[in-house]
């Protein structure tokens, strides 16, 4: 009789929490926050001055590539491309609002983002996490009169995505991504076209050679 | 009466366990390029950075597998500087974009001073470059397990082949030539059992890669008290 009762009322509840417990485990929600620190660049900066506009919406961002992922970038971005500006410019000022440039500045430089995107190994049927941060430099010169508004995309995977989380995964192939668009700037920065005219204009390439 | 074994079935039964561990063994093999058969003298100043490839499109070569090649080396007295160390104290010129793929690129980075400076303070004489990936080819069979209120079990049986690929390839970072290249295939079956409990007989497939990769390379380095 006790064994029935047990069976009934008492085994059921246990056996659907047990149940619950396990599918939750499955679940394939992510909330990623990006806490990595950053190596300084390794380079020498061209003698310009610059100021760096992080407004609140890009050192607060927070993606959404999809439903169920949530990439807190804002921080970790600041971190990154303000090591990575300093290793361009001489003298870099970094400003939250383009209200409060000081006036002797060469360039400002507003760096937004256009599109975070993600793809899991259900997507890309590879054992791979993957990343694409698609960010937009609104370079201007010092009247305000805009240089070029440049497109830099960046992107990171994790090396192998066996036995980690997906929360791990993507913050892995998040931060492989941000050391990525670092590596971009660095490499291509003075490579743009309007870049490379805007400083033979001012004659600064031959200062600096 | 207390059942025994008689000497048939334990010759028959430790056969069987033979074949089934001998099964569980890689098949490794080497082949080595360098253009001369002396090892590389390495002062005991100098020291060797093991990085891996990561520009592949479909593939990382995994830092288990650097970490595992570089300690072999140390192992061998050998100064390895740790990868992440030295990818971030360069930074980013040794990143998956950045990376020189061959010596002509890396010839450029090193006319910089401040590159230059970093891996002479680093005494690294020599960069290994791995490149590979260990992948599951082809896996066969079924098991199942269930779970009762008398109890629960596996059976059935599954297997699966994996092969291990990777290629080193040593620069000098002084004379800024390539040294040598090795590469390493290893390819082994790995076996799972269901027998009431599951009986996994897995071939070390990756590990003996790293093994045979890491005891190669150091015959290429003479370890400063060798020489």
């Amino acid at each position: 009789m006790l064994k029935t009762l047990v069976n009934k009322i008492a085994v059921k509840p246990i056996a659907a929490l047990l149940l619950l417990g396990i599918l939750s485990g499955c679940s394939s929600s992510a909330s990623v926050q990006v806490t990595s620190e950053f190596p300084n660049v390794l380079s020498d900066p061209k003698p310009l001055s610059a100021s760096i506009v992080f407004d609140e919406g890009f050192s607060t961002y927070v993606a959404q590539p999809n439903k169920k992922t949530l990439i807190n970038l804002g921080s970790a971005q600041v971190r990154l491309l303000s090591n990575a500006f300093a290793g361009l410019f001489e003298e870099v000022e970094f400003v939250s609002d383009p209200e409060t440039i000081s006036g002797d500045h060469q360039l400002v430089i507003i760096p937004s983002i256009r599109e975070v995107q993600v793809s899991t190994p259900s997507d890309n049927y590879l054992n791979v996490f993957e990343v694409w941060i698609k960010y937009n430099l609104e370079i201007q010169s010092a009247d305000g009169e805009t240089i070029d508004s440049w497109f830099m995309p960046a992107y990171g995977k994790t090396p192998d995505a066996f036995m980690a989380s997906k929360s791990n995964a993507i913050e892995e192939a998040t931060i492989i991504a941000l050391r990525d668009a670092g590596a971009k700037l660095m490499l291509d920065f003075y490579r743009i076209p309007a870049i490379y005219g805007w400083m033979m204009e001012q004659q600064i390439l031959e200062e600096s050679k | 009466m207390k059942p025994t074994m008689t000497p048939t079935f334990k010759i028959i039964a430790l056969l069987a366990l033979t074949t089934l561990l001998a099964g569980c063994s890689a098949t490794t093999t080497i082949d080595e390029y360098r253009p001369t058969g002396d090892a590389i003298d390495l002062s005991a100043d100098e020291r060797v950075v093991v990085l891996g490839r990561r520009d592949a499109g479909h593939y990382e070569t995994d830092r288990e597998f650097i970490d595992c090649v570089a300690k072999r080396m140390k192992g061998a007295d050998i100064g390895v500087v740790p990868e992440q160390q030295f990818i971030d104290s360069i930074y980013p010129w040794f990143e998956p974009r950045t990376a020189p793929k061959g010596l002509p690129r890396l010839k450029r980075l090193m006319q910089d001073p401040l590159i230059k400076g970093q891996v002479d303070n680093q005494a690294v004489r020599y960069l290994v470059w791995l490149d590979g990936s260990t992948e599951t080819l082809d896996q066969g069979g079924s098991i199942s397990c269930a779970i009762g209120p008398g109890g629960g079990g596996c059976f059935g049986f599954a297997q699966w082949d994996k092969l291990s690929v990777y290629e080193a390839i040593v620069w000098d970072m002084t004379n800024l030539q390539e040294m040598g290249r090795l590469r390493v295939d290893s390819e082994g079956t790995s076996y799972l059992i269901g027998a009431v409990a599951p009986i996994p007989l897995l071939t070390p497939v990756k590990s003996d890669a790293c093994t045979s990769l890491g005891n190669q390379l150091k015959t290429f380095f003479s370890a400063p008290e060798d020489s």
